[in-house]
C-alpha cells in the first residue's frame, strides 16, 4: 500500500514537472518534510541510533537546497564539501538528488525528458534523471555550481552543460591521472582558488580558521570511522542499504561538517554496542542499489548477511597527512580509489575484506559508470586471486528500467548459497 | 611501430626516437578475445583496443587519459603483458599555464620512460622534422565529426560523397601550428612546454572542460554538411550530439556504430541517403540513362515504370502508367534473396497488371536488398523514395513514421516532396516490427490480435524497459502476475510510440503539417492510438501505406521518362 501511494505522488511530480515545474516543487518539497517530520517522530527503529541520525540529516540537507536554492551549491559528489561547509553553501550532487527523486519514483517523468533531448542512454542514470530534472526546470538555479573530473566522465557532460543552460557561476576541479606530490600541489593551488571563488559568490570571507576547523572536523570523523571499520569483524550492527548510502554522503557532501563527525561518533558507539552475529560478512563495492527489491530483500536488517564495509564510503572516510588544509583535501582527491590505475581499488577492497574478514565481496556495475564497468572482471579476477569470492552485480542504481528483479534475485541468492557453502566447509 | 590512440599523443616526440607511427582503428569482426577478459558493456573502441592486443597486432601502445573507458582499457591490457611498451599519458582538461606546465612534465615523462624502455636516445633534429605543415587552403567539404571512425568506414564515407571529406574526429585533424625552427633554438625544457602549448591548443576534443572552441568546427563557411559518428557506450559524442544538432546550419547525418566492421550495411544506406539530401536529386549520377529502345517504347505513348522495394520482411512492387497513376500493386514476403523475391514480386505484378514485361520502360530499386537487384535502371535509398511516395499520396504531409521489420525511421519533408532531415534507429531491435512480434509470440498470440486487443485496456500496465531482451522478461513477469493480456498490450504499445515518438521529437517540432505513418505496423491500430496520443495529432494512414516506398521509387522512373520525352 505504501508503495502506492509513493507511485501515485511520483506520478503527480513527474507529471506536474513537464506542466508547471514551480508547483511540482512545491508538492515534491511537502512530501518531504512530510517525510522529515516522520523521521523525527517515528524514526526507524530497528536501525541503530547513527542510521537514524543520517537519515534525518540527509533529508534536512536535501530540502534546504530545494528550497532555499540560492544557498545551495550544486557539486559533484568529489567536491571536497569541507569548503562548501566553511562557505555556509549547502551542497547537493547529482547523485544524492537522483537517489531522492528515484525514491519518489518520479525519475522516469525526467529519464524521458533526456531522452527527448537526445541524450544517450548509456549514460549513467544518476546524471540523467539530474539533467531531465534541471531541463524541465524542477531543479531551481542554485547559487553556484562547482565540479571536478574525478572518478566520473558524467561530469564533464552533465556539468559544462548545466552551467550554460543555468547560467551560474561555476567552478571546476582538475585531478590528475597520475598519483604523485606535483598533482597533489595542483590540486591544492585549485582549492585555494576555490576558497576565493567561494568568497566571491557568497560575498562572505572565508577565515582561514574555519577551513581548517572544518578540515580537523573531517579528521575526527575519519579516525572515528576508521575505528569503527576494525571493530567490524567481530560487530555486526543492523543496516540497510539506504543507510550506506547515505554514508557516501557524509563522507562527501556533508564532510566537514560537524553532523558527520556526530554521525561516525554515534556509528562507532552502535558498532561497540552490537553483537557479534552469525551470518556472512559482504564487502560491498561501488554504489548501492537503494530501490531495487531483492537487494533490500537480503541485506536490510538482516542478520544472516552483514555490510561490513563499503569501499566508496571508506576511502571518503580516509585519514589524511598532510598538515596544509588545502593539501590535505587534495590528498584526499588525488588519493581516491576512483582515480588513477586500479591497484589503489583493489588494494582498498583486500584490505578492506581482510579487516573485516569478509566471506565474499559484492561489485555493484552500475548502468552508465563505464569506469566500473570497464574495470569490473579485472576487480573479480584479482580479489579472487587473494581469495575473496567476488560477484559483479550488473544493474542500475536509479533506473529500474536498465535492471531486471527476477535477474537481481537468482544472482544475489546463488552468490549467497556459494558463500555459505564456502563457509560451512571451511569450517569443517 | 608504436600505435597512438589520441590526437593529444605527442607523436613528434616518438618519432624523435626513430619509430613509426599509427593510429589504432582495427575494426574487428567482434569482440570474443575481449569479451572473455573484459566487460561486455565496455565501449566498442575499447574492446577493439583490447582485441587488437591479444590478437597480437599491437608490441607499443601510447594511451590517452581521455576518458573512464580508455583507462579502464589500459588496466586491462596491462593485465595480459601483452605490450612490450604500454604507456598511459596523462592529459589535463583545460589549457591554461598551469595545465601547460603539468602536460609539459607528463610528456617529459613519457620521453624518459620510452628512453628507459628502448635504450635508444631522443633526436632533436628528428623530432623537429617530423612537425608537419598543415595545408591552409580550403574547399567545400563534408566534415566527419564525433568520435574517431575506423579506416574502413572513413573509406566508406569517402567513395559515397561525391565532394571533399575531411575527418574531424577526436584522432582525425591533428594540426599544430608550430614551426620547428622557432623550437630549434630553444633548450629542452622551454621546448617541451612549447610543444605542450600547440599540443593543447588543437581543436579541444569534447572530454575538455573547455570545449566551446568547437563552435569553429560547425560554423566553418567552407563545411556543406556534417556526418557525426557515436560508438555505443561512448556518451562524449552522444552527448554534445544532442546539445549542438539545434544550432547546425548544413546538413547532419548521425551515424553509431560499435567498432566492428557489421553494420556496414545499414550504415550505407543512411550515407548514401545523406549524399542524395546534400547534393540534391538534379546533380546526382542518376543511375542508367533511358535506353534506345526505351525511348522508342515511349514513342508509342503507352508505356510502365515500376519500382521495386526490397525490404527485409516484403518485396514491394507498384507499376505506375504513362500517366504516373497507379496501375497495379504486388507485396510478397522476402524469402530466398533479394534478387528473386525482387523478380517474382515484379512478374505478379505484371500479371496483375495485364501488362508484358516490355512495355515496362524503366525500374527504380530501394530498400535494403537495393543493391543486389540486377534489373533496375537505378537505386534509390528508401528514405528518399518514401519522402517521395508519401508526398504523392498526400501533399500535406511533412513528417513520415516509417515502422518497418527491422527499423524504425522519422523522415521530415518539404512541400515538394524533398527530405529535409531524417533519423533512423540504431542496431537495435526495440520499438520495430520485429520487437512487436517476439513480444506476440511470448504472449502466444498473432499480430493481427495483437493489433486490436489492447485497444481493450483497463488498466495503466507501464513496460519500462524498451531493450527487447529486457522488455520480454518484463512481459513474462506481467503475465505471472496475471495481468490482463489487453493491458499487457497496451503497455507495449505506448513503450514503442514513445520510443517513436521521441525520434520524430528529435526530428524537431518546426516543420508543422501532417504526420503520415508508413510500414507494416502501420496496420497495428494499437500502436497508431497509442502513437497519435504521444504526438498529439492525427496519423494520416492509408491503405497504400506499406507501398509508399516502392511507389516513391515508381515515381522517380517516371520522373525520369518525363524529364526525357
Amino acid at each position: 500500500m505504501a508503495m502506492n501511494i509513493i507511485d501515485k505522488f511520483g506520478n503527480i511530480v513527474g507529471n506536474e514537472s513537464l506542466k508547471n515545474p514551480e508547483t511540482a516543487r512545491k508538492i515534491l518539497l511537502t512530501g518531504y518534510r512530510l517525510q522529515e517530520k516522520k523521521l523525527q517522530l517515528f524514526p526507524d527503529k530497528k536501525l541503530p541510533a547513527s542510521g537514524q541520525y543520517v537519515a534525518q540529516v540527509v533529508m534536512k540537507s536535501i530540502i534546504q537546497a530545494l528550497a532555499k536554492p540560492e544557498n545551495a551549491a550544486m557539486v559533484s559528489i568529489f567536491v571536497p564539501g569541507e569548503l562548501l561547509t566553511a562557505a555556509g553553501l549547502t551542497p547537493y550532487s547529482v547523485e544524492a538528488l537522483s537517489c531522492f527523486l528515484a525514491g519518489t519514483k518520479c525519475e522516469q517523468a525526467f529519464l524521458r525528458k533526456t531522452v527527448e533531448e537526445g541524450f544517450p542512454e548509456t549514460m549513467c542514470s544518476y546524471h540523467r534523471v539530474s539533467l531531465g530534472a534541471a531541463l524541465t526546470g524542477l531543479l531551481p538555479k542554485p547559487k553556484c555550481i562547482v565540479y571536478t573530473n574525478l572518478a566520473c566522465d558524467g561530469n564533464m557532460m552533465t556539468f559544462p552543460y548545466l552551467k550554460q543552460t543555468c547560467d551560474r557561476p561555476s567552478f571546476y576541479i582538475d585531478v590528475p591521472y597520475e598519483k604523485n606530490q606535483d598533482s597533489i600541489h595542483y590540486v591544492a593551488d585549485q582549492l585555494r582558488e576555490m576558497k576565493c571563488f567561494l568568497e566571491d559568490v557568497t560575498g562572505k570571507k572565508i577565515s582561514e580558521e574555519q577551513v581548517e576547523q572544518t578540515i580537523s572536523n573531517s579528521r575526527k570523523a575519519a579516525a572515528y570511522y576508521q575505528k569503527q571499520l576494525k571493530l567490524r569483524k567481530d560487530h555486526d550492527p543492523v543496516t540497510t542499504m539506504t543507510n550506506e548510502l547515505y554514508a557516501i554522503f557524509m563522507c562527501h557532501l556533508l564532510a566537514g561538517s560537524e553532523e558527520a563527525v556526530k554521525y561516525t561518533q554515534m556509528l562507532l558507539e552502535d558498532v561497540k554496542n552490537a553483537p557479534k552475529e552469525e551470518g556472512l560478512h559482504v564487502l560491498w563495492m561501488h554504489i548501492m542499489p537503494f530501490l531495487q527489491e531483492p537487494v533490500k530483500d537480503v541485506f536490510n536488517y538482516s542478520n544472516k548477511v552483514h555490510i561490513s564495509a563499503c569501499d566508496f564510503v571508506a576511502d571518503g572516510f580516509r585519514e589524511m597527512h598532510s598538515a596544509d588544509p588545502y593539501e590535505a583535501m587534495a590528498e584526499k582527491m588525488v588519493n581516491c580509489i576512483y582515480n588513477g590505475n586500479l591497484d589503489q581499488r583493489i588494494e582498498m577492497a583486500q584490505k578492506l575484506a581482510r579487516e573485516t574478514e569478509a566471506d565474499g565481496g559484492i561489485l555493484f556495475a552500475h548502468w552508465g559508470c563505464k569506469g566500473t564497468i570497464g574495470a569490473s572482471s579485472l576487480i573479480k579476477s584479482s580479489l579472487e586471486a587473494s581469495g575473496l569470492p567476488t560477484m559483479i552485480l550488473d544493474g542500475d542504481g536509479c533506473n529500474p528500467a536498465n535492471t531486471s528483479d527476477g535477474q537481481v534475485s537468482t544472482r544475489l541468492q546463488a552468490f549467497m548459497e556459494m558463500l555459505e557453502e564456502g563457509k560451512e566447509e571451511k569450517a569443517s | 611501430m608504436i600505435h597512438y590512440v589520441c590526437k593529444y599523443t605527442p607523436v613528434e616526440l616518438l618519432k624523435g626516437f626513430g619509430e613509426e607511427c599509427a593510429v589504432l582503428e582495427e575494426m574487428p569482426e567482434n569482440f570474443e578475445m575481449s569479451d572473455q577478459i573484459a566487460h561486455a558493456n565496455l565501449c566498442g573502441f575499447g574492446k577493439s583496443v583490447i582485441q587488437a592486443v591479444l590478437e597480437g597486432k599491437v608490441e607499443q601502445l601510447v594511451l590517452v587519459n581521455c576518458c573512464d573507458s580508455m583507462r579502464r582499457v589500459y588496466d586491462v591490457v596491462k593485465s595480459t603483458g601483452k605490450c612490450k611498451f604500454l604507456y598511459m599519458l596523462d592529459l589535463p582538461h583545460n589549457d591554461n599555464e598551469c595545465e601547460k606546465v603539468k602536460f609539459a612534465g607528463a610528456i617529459r615523462r613519457l620521453k624518459e620512460a620510452y628512453e628507459e624502455y628502448s635504450g635508444k636516445t631522443f633526436d632533436k633534429n628528428v623530432f623537429l622534422k617530423s612537425f608537419v605543415q598543415p595545408a591552409t587552403e580550403k574547399h567545400p567539404y563534408i566534415g566527419v565529426l564525433g568520435v574517431r571512425v575506423s579506416g574502413v568506414l572513413e573509406e566508406m564515407i569517402r567513395e559515397n560523397i561525391h565532394m571533399d571529406v575531411e575527418n574531424l574526429t577526436c584522432t582525425g585533424g591533428r594540426k599544430l601550428s608550430v614551426i620547428p625552427e622557432e623550437l630549434q633554438a630553444m633548450d629542452e625544457e622551454e621546448m617541451f612546454l612549447m610543444y605542450a602549448d600547440v599540443l593543447l591548443g588543437q581543436m579541444p576534443c569534447f572530454r575538455m572542460n573547455t570545449s566551446t572552441r568547437r563552435n569553429q568546427l560547425y560554423l566553418d563557411p567552407n563545411l556543406k554538411g556534417i556526418i557525426y559518428h557515436t560508438i555505443k557506450f561512448c556518451d562524449y559524442y552522444g552527448f554534445e550530439y544532442a546539445s549542438i544538432k539545434k544550432f547546425i546550419k548544413v546538413p547532419l547525418l548521425k551515424i553509431e556504430t560499435d567498432f566492428t566492421s557489421q553494420s556496414a550495411g545499414q550504415l550505407l544506406t543512411r550515407i548514401q541517403a545523406f549524399s542524395e539530401t546534400i547534393e540534391g536529386l538534379e546533380d546526382m549520377d542518376s543511375g542508367k540513362e533511358i535506353s534506345e529502345e526505351a525511348r522508342k517504347r515511349m514513342e508509342s505513348g503507352v508505356y510502365y515504370v515500376a519500382g521495386i522495394d526490397s525490404g527485409s520482411t516484403s518485396t514491394d512492387v507498384v507499376i505506375l502508367d504513362q500517366e504516373g497513376k497507379i496501375k497495379s500493386t504486388m507485396i510478397i514476403p522476402t524469402g530466398g534473396g533479394a534478387m528473386m523475391s525482387a523478380e517474382k514480386s515484379l512478374e505478379r505484378a505484371i500479371e496483375k497488371a495485364g501488362i508484358q514485361k516490355e512495355e515496362i520502360v524503366r525500374i527504380v530499386t530501394t530498400g535494403y536488398g537495393r543493391a543486389y537487384i540486377d534489373s533496375g535502371d537505378d537505386s534509390i535509398t528508401e528514405i528518399t523514395c518514401h519522402a517521395k511516395g508519401a508526398h504523392y499520396l498526400n501533399p500535406g504531409v511533412r513528417t513520415v513514421i516509417d515502422i518497418g521489420g527491422q527499423d524504425i525511421k522519422a523522415i521530415s519533408i518539404d512541400e515538394n516532396g524533398a527530405v529535409k532531415n531524417f533519423l533512423m534507429n540504431d542496431k537495435c531491435a526495440a520499438g520495430t516490427g520485429r520487437f512487436l512480434e517476439m513480444m506476440a509470440r511470448t504472449l502466444g498470440i498473432s499480430l493481427e490480435e495483437m493489433s486490436t486487443k489492447g485497444l481493450e485496456w483497463k488498466e495503466n500496465v507501464v513496460i519500462s524497459s524498451m531493450c527487447t531482451v529486457f522488455a520480454e522478461s518484463e512481459v513474462v513477469s506481467l503475465v505471472a502476475q496475471n495481468k490482463d493480456v489487453a493491458d499487457i498490450i497496451h503497455g507495449l504499445n505506448v513503450s514503442v510510440a514513445s520510443k517513436v515518438g521521441a525520434l520524430a521529437a528529435r526530428l524537431g517540432k518546426s516543420n508543422s503539417g501532417e504526420y503520415m505513418m508508413t510500414g507494416g505496423v502501420a496496420k497495428n491500430k494499437g500502436i497508431i492510438n497509442a502513437l497519435e496520443e504521444k504526438l498529439g495529432a492525427k496519423l494520416y494512414i492509408c491503405d497504400e501505406a506499406q507501398l509508399c516506398g516502392a511507389l516513391g521509387a515508381a515515381l522517380f522512373a517516371y520522373e525520369k521518362c518525363k524529364s526525357g520525352e
